[in-house]
């Protein structure tokens, strides 16, 4: 039981993760909590179900479409809506971003109703037996994947210049202007970027979740939780965090019972903020000042 | 925004002010059910707003979760009701067992500041939801919890419900004027603009914000008790539904925060749109309803109050 546990929590940690790397970097680098986030997840799992229902896509091979199609959504908005009211601090970027996941969950509703949907591929039951522990092979690749897809963000961050130009306006916003970094650009790819991996992490648990509109609001409670754990707009952090997360729900939901694994989550978090409010790995960054 | 919120109030306002309120009380008597049931929760929601305005607007601290004291306060007047207690006799336990909380967390979550403090505020929302859960027995947990019914006919009891808000609305929204003139207000409004600053003006920073919170919690708990009354069936889904702080907040937000009008606007302004918007709308409602959230934003940051204010002052010639 133990060790199964480990494995369930470890399974599912991946895939917190990467729906937490976007949502965390966009608020370490501009100071905005993202809460259309969560919708831009429920997003990437539609189009993995529309894939495979209309096209006969599998969902594994739709990732990049999907990771296509939010980037252009993230950068849009994130050019058209979010980049007028950045100055003007905290308040109205959390109401105004609530606002765009109220259209964008409507919009969903409008085109695919409430009805739960889920993508059955024909490998979805098959799993391998390692001594007692049962490890689904859809859960085994989804988060080999998920690692895959946060390794590749890195080295985006860490070789590229637009990712470099990320990283210093994260650090420090006015010196990178004196760098000839355009902030707003920045920001736009950021926000493109963010939404690209939660469209990647939506597809993905197309696969492991029911899907509704809803299903971005029950990633965002965790999403948030992450963010905080793994230290705001820490990459590594946030995939950190996501497995710590994966295993404190999977230890309360087998020794306290399901509907304990919330609870203690958050008592977690709670206890975390108020102990080290900077995360568990995380350090000082601009976007906390504004 | 201090300088205007101590100018010396007119008699025009005085008049407005009071030519509204005999509006609002004439109302039950001639409106019917359903107006008077938006008209209800339009009040409650000026005692959410007016709440969120206490903490938010003077204090700076953003509570997004602070419909948890509303869901405290519901829980707090069902578990009484059940006990035995009279509803009445339940509204200021609710009030009381809502700031209780606010103490006992407040030390604790307002030390820390801006997002983390917004965040930890719901993640108290939702540890609130899932405690009551587990906790099971009195409060019913997730069958959620029936109140006792009332004997009085549905006409009385929906009138009452209406005074109580009414009252609610009204206690609140002079519980904030108090703040914009009186020393703790200024004390409040110091520590938003500098804790340091404050601290060295010989504030106790860590009481003046515990307090704060103490009294928005005990208004959004007051109306979550008498919400549940009116209800007679609360469940921790609609009780602790965070919908409820960001509905407060946006209705805050379009008023204008930090004013003790702003949010009255704000509440009417919003409930009966959003009440528009469901009727014509129907499914579509919350796409509208982040349409306008969006606009209101994007055009009004300042909110409405700001807005007619500078329409006044234009329309006076002085700047």
């Amino acid at each position: 039981m133990l060790s199964q546990t480990i494995v369930n929590g470890l399974l599912l940690g991946g895939i917190y993760g990467l729906a937490t790397i976007g949502f965390s970097m966009v608020w370490g680098v501009m100071g905005v909590i993202n809460l259309a986030h969560g919708a831009y997840i429920m997003i990437g799992a539609y189009i993995a179900y529309v894939a495979f229902e209309r096209f006969g896509i599998d969902p594994f091979l739709s990732i990049p479409i999907a990771m296509a199609i939010l980037f252009v959504i993230g950068y849009g908005i994130q050019r058209l809506v979010v980049n007028r009211i950045l100055k003007t601090g905290l308040l109205l970027s959390l109401a105004l971003t609530f606002g765009i996941n109220l259209i964008l969950v409507d919009l969903v509703v409008l085109q695919f109703t409430s009805d739960l949907r889920s993508v059955r591929t024909g490998y979805a039951q098959s799993s391998i037996e390692i001594g007692s522990v049962l490890v689904p092979n859809v859960r085994l690749a989804v988060c080999v994947l998920a690692l895959l897809l946060a390794w590749g963000f890195h080295q985006f961050l860490a070789r590229t210049r637009a990712g470099q130009a990320i990283l210093a306006t994260a650090l420090d916003r006015e010196t990178a202007r004196l760098m000839g970094i355009n902030p707003l650009t920045v920001y736009a790819l950021t926000a493109g970027a963010g939404a690209a991996l939660a469209g990647a992490a939506g597809s993905l648990s197309s696969m492991l979740f029911p899907i509704s509109p809803h299903l971005g609001n029950s990633f965002i409670g965790a999403v948030f939780v992450v963010t905080v754990l793994g230290g705001i707009g820490s990459l590594g952090g946030a995939i950190a965090a996501g497995f710590i997360y994966g295993l404190i729900q999977a230890f309360a939901s087998s020794y306290l019972g399901v509907s304990t694994q919330e609870i203690v989550a958050f008592v977690f978090f709670l206890a975390v903020l108020v102990l080290r409010p900077q995360g568990l790995f995380g350090k000082r960054f601009f976007g906390e000042n504004t | 925004m201090s300088a205007r919120l101590h100018q010396p109030v007119s008699w025009q306002v005085w008049l407005l002010a009071a030519a509204c309120l005999a509006l609002t009380v004439a109302l039950p008597f001639v409106v019917g059910n359903y107006w008077l049931r938006i008209w209800t929760t339009v009040l409650m929601y000026v005692a959410i707003a007016q709440g969120l305005n206490i903490i938010v607007g003077f204090a700076g601290y953003h509570s997004f979760g602070n419909a948890a004291f509303f869901g405290v306060g519901a829980y707090a007047t069902g578990v009484a009701m059940a006990m035995g207690v009279p509803f009445l006799a339940t509204l200021p336990i609710a009030a009381a067992v809502s700031a209780l909380i606010a103490m006992a967390v407040g030390y604790p979550l307002l030390r820390l500041r801006g997002h983390y403090f917004a965040i930890a505020t719901v993640a108290l929302n939702v540890a609130f939801a899932e405690l009551i859960i587990n906790v099971g027995g009195v409060t019913g947990g997730a069958q959620g919890l029936p109140l006792p019914m009332s004997d009085q006919s549905p006409d009385v009891l929906y009138r009452k419900i209406y005074f109580l808000m009414l009252a609610s609305a009204v206690g609140a929204t002079v519980l904030v004027a108090w703040l914009g003139r009186s020393r703790f207000g200024f004390a409040l409004r110091a520590l938003k603009d500098s804790d340091s600053g404050a601290q060295a003006m010989g504030i106790n920073t860590t009481r003046t914000r515990v307090v704060a919170w103490m009294m928005s919690a005990a208004v959004t708990g007051l109306v979550g008790g008498i919400w549940a009354y009116w209800l007679t069936f609360i469940e921790v889904t609609s009780a602790f539904d965070i919908g409820i702080s960001v509905k407060g907040y946006i209705m805050m937000l379009i008023g204008g925060l930090g004013t003790v009008v702003g949010p009255v606007l704000g509440a009417v302004f919003f409930e009966l749109f959003a009440t528009l918007i469901w009727t014509r709308f129907g499914e579509v409602h919350n796409l509208v309803l982040g349409v306008l959230v969006c606009a209101v934003i994007l055009l009004i940051p300042q909110g409405l109050l700001a807005l007619a204010q500078s329409r006044i002052r234009k329309g006076k010639g002085t700047p």
